[in-house]
């Protein structure tokens, strides 16, 4: 006779193997690694992103008459990419074999070291590169008729330079210098916020857990 | 989470996390996700728990919302688990019952739909369609021709009269 499904239910379960419980401690592990994972991709994306950007605005450069200035962004591109590419070798260093609570700890150290390096090297970075930019794009033959207009209209000049708009970008510059950590930081919110709040909510997860 | 809590907050009511965890899942590692998840949210959501019914009761709600939300995040490709990242046939451990019969209605019920799936495992616990109703969220008497509707997909199902 046809069981009812009632009865292959409660028969079915009379095997007590049918219902033992998985351990319940690895959420943790599968969840930092996955964290960690997503943010090591995302990493190696952006350092990507920066080679590509730098030599498209390198070939740019070259078609407007600027070589000198997308070849020292370039150059400059490149460097950060290295120690991008180096803080990445570092992040692979940390100890899977620790504990999640450790490891993502550990992680979170890296970030915030990364940043602090990070915001030192574009103390100099980021005003070069703002400075670079300026200097080489008004000097590039893309405007050169620009340039004679604006030498014919006012005497405001200094070095080929109108004084006014000179003194804002080195002003500007200046600034970038200043707050470099805080653009940094904003910088990787923009790009790792997701990750990082994933990262936030589960160490104060584990963090209650452990209390 | 402490021990203490697993143990007289969630264990007592471990049968029917894996029964609910099981319905929503196929292989081994994905059950074991799903349930260590509920888990997690029971715990994580303690505090919210009003007294305004069963505790067993809110902890077959939550099991199967948490279960509902992690396959809905999963057909959408935004939840990944770690054996995600494993090779196909690493994490591919199918689902088998030692209970032959049991292991074809688990088949047939991860072929209803997410709420579906909620209804008739709630009804072959004995819930009665009020405690149904509280669970799902619906009233006692569409839970009723609901159940009939279930059971009759099922059946056929079943028998392999649908695919």
């Amino acid at each position: 006779m046809e069981k009812s499904i009632e009865s292959i239910w409660k028969e079915g379960f009379i095997n007590s193997k049918a219902l033992v419980a998985p351990k319940v401690n690895d959420i943790y592990n599968k969840k930092s690694n996955h964290i960690i994972e997503k943010y090591e991709k995302m990493f190696l994306r952006n350092i990507w992103g920066i080679i590509i950007g730098a030599s498209l605005l390198f070939i740019g450069s070259c078609f407007i008459g600027a070589v000198l200035a997308g070849g020292i962004i370039l150059i400059m591109m490149l460097y950060v990419a290295y120690t991008a590419y180096d803080e990445l070798q570092a992040l692979k260093e940390i100890d899977k074999g620790r504990d999640s609570y450790t490891y993502l700890k550990s992680f979170k150290n890296w970030i915030d070291n990364s940043i602090e390096r990070y915001g030192k090297m574009y103390r100099i970075a980021y005003p070069i590169f703002l400075l670079t930019f300026y200097f080489g794009f008004w000097f590039s033959d893309f405007l050169d008729g620009k340039r004679q207009e604006v030498a014919q209209n006012t005497s405001d000049m200094i070095f080929g330079l109108h004084i006014y708009s000179t003194v804002i970008v080195l002003f500007a510059a200046i600034l970038m210098s200043v707050f470099s950590k805080a653009i940094h930081r904003r910088d990787v919110k923009a790009i790792y916020g997701k990750v990082m709040k994933k990262l936030d909510v589960a160490l104060g997860e584990m963090e209650e857990l452990r209390a | 989470m402490s021990s203490d809590f697993y143990t007289t907050s969630i264990l007592p009511y471990a049968a029917i996390i894996i029964k609910i965890c099981r319905a929503y899942t196929n292989t081994q590692e994905d059950f074991e996700d799903y349930y260590q998840e509920v888990c997690l949210q029971i715990w994580k959501s303690r505090k919210n728990f009003k007294g305004q019914s069963e505790w067993s009761t809110w902890v077959y709600r939550l099991s199967l919302n948490v279960s509902m939300t992690l396959l809905k995040k999963k057909k959408n490709n935004h939840l990944y688990f770690a054996t995600d990242y494993l090779p196909k046939e690493a994490n591919q451990e199918p689902l088998v019952f030692a209970d032959e019969s049991l292991d074809q209605l688990y088949n047939a019920i991860r072929q209803l739909s997410e709420i579906d799936r909620g209804v008739i495992l709630l009804y072959l616990e004995e819930k009665s369609y009020q405690e149904i109703a509280d669970i799902i969220g619906s009233n006692p008497n569409n839970i009723g021709v609901r159940i009939k509707r279930i059971k009759e997909r099922l059946k056929k199902l079943l028998d392999g009269k649908v695919n």
